[in-house]
């Protein structure tokens, strides 16, 4: 019988993940990883780990801690706090998957004795000619595989995702049944070290805040910022732009960051054309099967919540690819991820440093 | 199930067990009421502070009841941030129930020195003498470390301390049962016992003191235990406590050449097969059947997982919480490599075992270890 080391994080998902690996017939055990040392009101990881600990218990399975605090700190918190300092939007989620998740985590299970880990993220795999393929997640509303482009072939064929083809409400349902105190845990959102508290609270602690001037595209001056880093492209809440300065219709949106002069520029109106790009480069370009596809169908996504949209590649070498969509795509984040697309397979993807029209 | 953690809690001896069951239904009289079935819970209360002061040699009136041995170091401790001797001498391997206190309160009056421990867990008797302040009122020594087993020179340190006007306090929670806790032979001012450790129910300790006035009153309230300790007796656990103590020390020799045995046999089984074993602590002073041992290239983790997989259940020196698995404390202050010290583990063998389960553990030992 194979030894499955699932993800327990306390929610539902992992929960019924597992339940799932044990009605399959699989040698399941539970691990919980604690990547954030801090007690605190905003850090769940001690009711985490207890709901996690009961629904283990009702599954009859044990449960085993880690803790890659230290890891995660170097690997993925110091690299965000980079990214911010350059006026970026990281995915700190995405480098998690792949440095902590499907690394250590993978790592630690295998010393444990696991043939695969098995995690509640909401994707599929299968193996086709030799290579395996990470295809998206059959609850369009959920599907994750955004978070999981960076990961290799070993990583991939190394894993088992179990609810990968069904619907969140389903995966409520199920864990209700099997009496799982969690199964109407809230989502969480955001980023998980973060959680609830202000972001730009949490972001100040670490990286000193510089005020500056917000100006509108012709350069003129329509209010202040509390630093760049607390702003992405597109953004349009929070702003605090007062009465007065309106020079066109509509609210008023991030349109561009001048890191130079620590300026923020604006513009009005979610059809401002600064808010759209057709093109883009991206570094860091990573591969799922190893190789760059060779593709008519190709479709990108530039953030997890946008629709994978149609493009081509127009150039590409093995770090960096630029890419041409077919319609102008709504505010790209330097920072973010675009990740391409073949139907429901998941190609890979890179990080995205510019956005532009030809 | 084979149980060899009996240093973090014993199973509740059967004699034990009937007779917490039959006062939960019979006997649930308030202590401090005065009528018959009060009168009741008072008497079997009484009965218990004798089994105890019997136990370790003390008059029963030098005892109150506590929550655990936790609770008894916290009322001594705080005892003495409100003395004006409130200067305490310590050591590093204390259990966190002495430490966290100290370091904690510390911002209030009290302050503390810590006394270093040499490569095998003993204080220094003259290093004491150094830390001796003109305001030290206390010097806190535990009487056997918990996780190497340790049996620290008490007798020496009460006579140190006494030369010099200073109080001692012992945490002797890991010891009755395992080897004579005579508090007049001891000659110590405090000492903390929990009934857990020693085939007794949780959730029950107890404190001695010699003198009642160097104590302060820790739960305010209804003037329980002379005052000392405010709060409706638990009077099953305390009578439970009362009988296992009673049992532990009546078979106290019995159980030590048990316990012996088993170490003896853990030991030579072990290194058959693995010879690298390096065994932690006093050899000369320390507690019978428990056993500190570390495995080279090996990580405690992934042992303890792979023990508690075959239904083998140990401790890992090592913290854990929800998730960390942090170097032993006890074991840095021992001067034992950070790569060593995540390689080792704790079997503390007890009652609930027998010959055949050790040779069953070092069957699965060897299988997990040659690997």
């Amino acid at each position: 019988m194979k030894r499955i080391t699932v993800g327990m994080s306390g929610g539902v998902d992992s929960a019924v993940a597992a339940s799932i690996l044990i009605e399959q017939g699989y040698d399941v055990e539970g691990l919980f990883m604690k990547n954030w040392e801090e007690e605190s009101e905003y850090c769940s990881a001690e009711q985490d780990y207890k709901d996690a600990l009961q629904v283990c218990d009702i599954l009859d399975i044990p449960l085993r801690s880690v803790n890659f605090a230290k890891e995660y700190w170097d690997r993925v918190f110091q690299h965000f706090l980079d990214e911010y300092k350059k006026g970026r939007t990281p995915n700190p989620d995405i480098l998690c998957n792949t440095e902590i998740k499907f690394k250590e985590f993978l790592n630690y299970a295998k010393d444990l004795g696991a043939d695969k880990i098995a995690t509640g993220h909401y994707v599929r795999n299968r193996d086709l000619d030799g290579k395996v393929q990470l295809l998206k997640g059959l609850d369009p509303g959920k599907d994750q595989s955004y978070f999981l482009y960076g990961l290799n072939q070993h990583q991939i064929s190394s894993a088992l995702f179990p609810i990968g083809d069904l619907e969140k409400p389903n995966v409520r349902e199920r864990a209700e049944k099997l009496g799982f105190d969690n199964f109407e845990k809230k989502d969480s959102v955001g980023i998980c070290f973060i959680g609830e508290r202000d972001f730009k609270e949490f972001l100040q602690q670490y990286i000193p805040a510089q005020p500056g001037i917000i100006v509108n595209s012709k350069g003129r001056k329509v209010g202040e910022h509390d630093g760049l880093m607390y702003y992405t492209l597109g953004q349009r809440k929070g702003l605090g732009i007062g009465g007065g300065h309106s020079d066109g219709e509509g609210a008023w949106y991030v349109l561009d960051k001048d890191l130079e002069n620590n300026e923020l520029i604006v513009g009005q109106g979610h059809d401002h054309a600064g808010l759209y790009q057709k093109c883009l480069t991206a570094s860091d370009l990573h591969w799922i099967s190893g190789e760059a596809p060779n593709s008519e169908n190709l479709k990108a996504k530039i953030r997890y919540r946008a629709k994978d949209a149609r493009c081509r590649i127009t150039d590409m070498n093995d770090e960096t690819i630029s890419v041409e969509f077919e319609k102008p795509r709504f505010a790209t984040a330097p920072g973010q991820s675009v990740v391409f697309y073949e139907g429901d397979v998941c190609l890979g993807g890179a990080v995205i440093d510019k956005a532009f029209n030809s | 199930m084979n149980y060899f953690d009996h240093s973090a809690t014993t199973p509740i001896h059967p004699e034990v067990l009937d007779l917490v069951h039959s006062i939960q239904k019979n006997v649930f009289g308030n202590p401090s009421s005065i009528h018959r079935l009060g009168r009741k819970a008072r008497s079997l209360i009484e009965i218990s502070r004798k089994q105890i002061a019997k136990a370790i040699n003390s008059d029963p009136t030098q005892l109150i009841f506590t929550s655990g041995g936790t609770e008894a170091n916290n009322q001594v401790l705080k005892s003495f941030n409100q003395s004006e001797k409130n200067h305490v001498v310590t050591n590093p391997i204390e259990h966190p129930a002495i430490l966290k206190v100290l370091t904690t309160i510390s911002s209030q009056k009290i302050s503390f020195g810590l006394v270093p421990v040499n490569e095998k867990g003993r204080v220094s008797v003259s290093e004491i003498e150094s830390k001796i302040q003109e305001k030290t009122g206390l010097i806190s020594v535990m009487l056997a470390n918990n996780e190497v087993g340790t049996v620290q020179p008490i007798k020496e340190i009460v006579s140190l301390a006494h030369q010099n006007g200073v109080r001692v306090h012992t945490d002797a929670v890991q010891c009755l049962g395992k080897m004579p806790v005579d508090v007049k032979d001891l000659g110590v001012d405090f000492l903390s016992l929990s009934a857990h450790k020693f085939y007794g129910p949780k959730g029950i300790g107890v404190l001695y003191f010699k003198n009642k006035d160097a104590l302060s009153p820790f739960m305010l309230g209804g003037g329980q235990e002379s005052g000392l300790r405010a709060g409706t007796e638990n009077i099953a656990a305390i009578a439970g406590m009362g009988l296992a103590a009673e049992l532990a020390t009546d078979g106290l020799g019995n159980h030590i050449t048990e316990l012996k045995s088993f170490e003896a046999q853990f030991k030579s089984g072990l290194l058959s097969f693995f010879p690298n074993a390096i065994f932690n602590g006093d050899i000369k002073n320390k507690l019978p059947g428990l056993v500190n041992v570390s495995f080279p290239g090996h990580r405690s983790d992934i042992l303890l997982a792979k023990l508690d997989r075959s239904g083998f259940f140990v401790s890992s020196g090592s913290a854990c919480g929800a998730g960390a698995v942090k170097p032993s404390p006890v074991l840095s202050a021992m001067g034992l490599a950070d790569e060593i010290n995540i390689s080792t583990l704790r079997f503390s063998f007890g009652s609930s075992n027998n010959s055949e389960q050790v040779e069953s553990l070092l069957s699965e030992l060897q299988t997990i270890l040659t690997d």
